[in-house]
């Protein structure tokens, strides 16, 4: 034992801050002193990457445009290159963090720093456009929805236009839609996405009662970033004009923001519309009365439909039965 | 027959939660009433995402779901609320406060 720590071990006993020692490396570094690290730390599995991790003043600035700024999500996760998901996670982590920095509890601290310096981390940059251009990881990944599972043969005269949306529209068994309205979309595409993306209340519904959903939408709106792809349009169109592209494209994310921002007042609006608030003096309590609907068209004729307010009657409960699932089965895209 | 409005508990050991209902009087408290107009969740709820300063002198509160038309329409047939949904339909604006009973005899 004490000859390989003495010996070849002792490559590992000290790391130097801020780079990786893998065994790859101090492997590769003996047969040529000048070899880069890889990110790759099992020499028998080179599969396995050791993806970076953020840094501690990526992680902070996130939580400071979110939380302290009050940009959103989406717009933060595309400046920085950093998933929607992971914003929200960092987000939350951090407030646990200085809760229980205010709490006066202990943080494992030097752990987290020694940790810090062998993975490799994504700085944060000073340049914006660094930023983006060096992203943390892929940001406008889409999951497969189940609806694209089936494999369908769908002949198509070779006269019509058929879209990404006509697509959508097949696998939900939605009917084709008018010719004019494709023209329409076709003529203007960013337009005809940005409709969808700003109203996502108005999409279409196929089936009847429980079996109603929304049709399934083209990826170009279902992605966490639809703005990408008229950058991506922009791009092409216009290879030459670069400044003048990143600036429309800024303005559309700004644009976007606005809209998004008041879709959401509007929405908080209307649902504190339906709330009336009570504060006694005499309470420790508030008390909110929201407005229901007791009709025949909420509770059905037999009385037992889902819209009307209260528990049911007669419909027992099988959440202590054998073989329920309580912890979701899929994920909505 | 007095028709009531009253509260029928559903909700499991230890997390009551409440129909608001209309039923006959002498009918048993869970059994099936002439209709449900609302519900009511006893069980003071935390308001969330709020600054600190609002998360400060924010109080808990508790979720009330009413038909407001239907309560009244119930009240103008002469239904009588329980000491409960008296208290509840007063903070919502429906009915003035149950009188005091009188300390005369």
């Amino acid at each position: 034992m004490f000859t390989w720590l003495n010996g070849e071990g002792a490559a590992y006993k000290e790391h130097v801050p801020g780079q990786t020692n893998y065994i790859t490396d101090v492997k590769a570094r003996k047969k040529d002193p000048g070899a880069r690290s890889t990110n790759r730390p099992f020499p028998l599995n080179p599969a396995f990457v050791s993806e970076p991790v953020l840094s501690e003043e990526l992680r902070n600035e996130i939580y400071e445009r979110v939380v302290v700024k009050k940009k959103s999500v989406r717009l933060v996760s595309h400046d920085m290159g950093v998933d929607m998901r992971r914003v929200a996670a960092v987000c939350r982590l951090v407030a646990l963090e200085r809760r229980t920095r205010e709490e006066g509890k202990p943080l494992a601290l030097p752990y987290a720093r020694s940790i810090h310096e062998m993975v490799p981390t994504t700085p944060l940059y000073d340049d914006p456009r660094a930023q983006r251009e060096m992203p943390h990881e892929s940001i406008n990944d889409l999951p497969a929805h189940r609806l694209t599972d089936a494999q369908i043969f769908y002949p198509v005269s070779e006269s019509r236009h058929f879209t990404r949306v006509d697509a959508g529209r097949v696998f939900s068994a939605a009917p084709a839609r008018n010719h004019d309205i494709v023209a329409q979309e076709l003529a203007d595409p960013s337009k005809a996405m940005t409709r969808i993306t700003r109203n996502p209340s108005q999409i279409e519904t196929v089936g009847k009662g429980d079996n109603e959903q929304a049709v399934l939408q083209p990826a170009d709106v279902r992605i966490p970033h639809p703005a990408l792809i008229d950058l991506e349009r922009d791009r092409i169109a216009r290879p030459n004009e670069m400044n003048a592209v990143i600036k429309g494209h800024m303005a559309r994310l700004e644009e976007e923001e606005a809209a998004e921002g008041e879709r959401k007042r509007r929405a908080e609006e209307r649902r504190e519309s339906r709330i009336q608030h009570v504060t006694p003096e005499e309470s420790r309590f508030e008390f909110r009365f929201k407005d229901v609907v007791v009709s025949r068209e909420t509770t059905g004729v037999d009385g037992r439909g889902a819209k009307a307010p209260g528990r049911r009657y007669g419909v027992p409960s099988d959440d202590r039965k054998k073989g329920q699932v309580k912890i979701p089965t899929r994920v909505e895209v | 027959m007095v028709v009531r409005i009253r509260l029928a508990r559903f909700g499991n050991k230890h997390k009551p939660f409440y129909n608001i209902v209309v039923a006959q009087a002498r009918s048993a408290r869970n059994s099936k009433p002439l209709e449900v107009i609302g519900t009511l969740n006893p069980i003071p709820q935390r308001p969330t995402n709020l600054s600190d300063e609002e998360a400060r002198s924010a109080r808990p509160y508790k979720e009330i779901s009413l038909d407001k038309s239907r309560a009244k329409y119930w009240l103008g047939v002469g239904a009588q609320p329980s000491d409960t949904v008296w208290r509840l339909m007063n903070l919502a604006g429906l009915i003035k406060p149950k009188p005091e009973p009188s300390k005369m005899q």
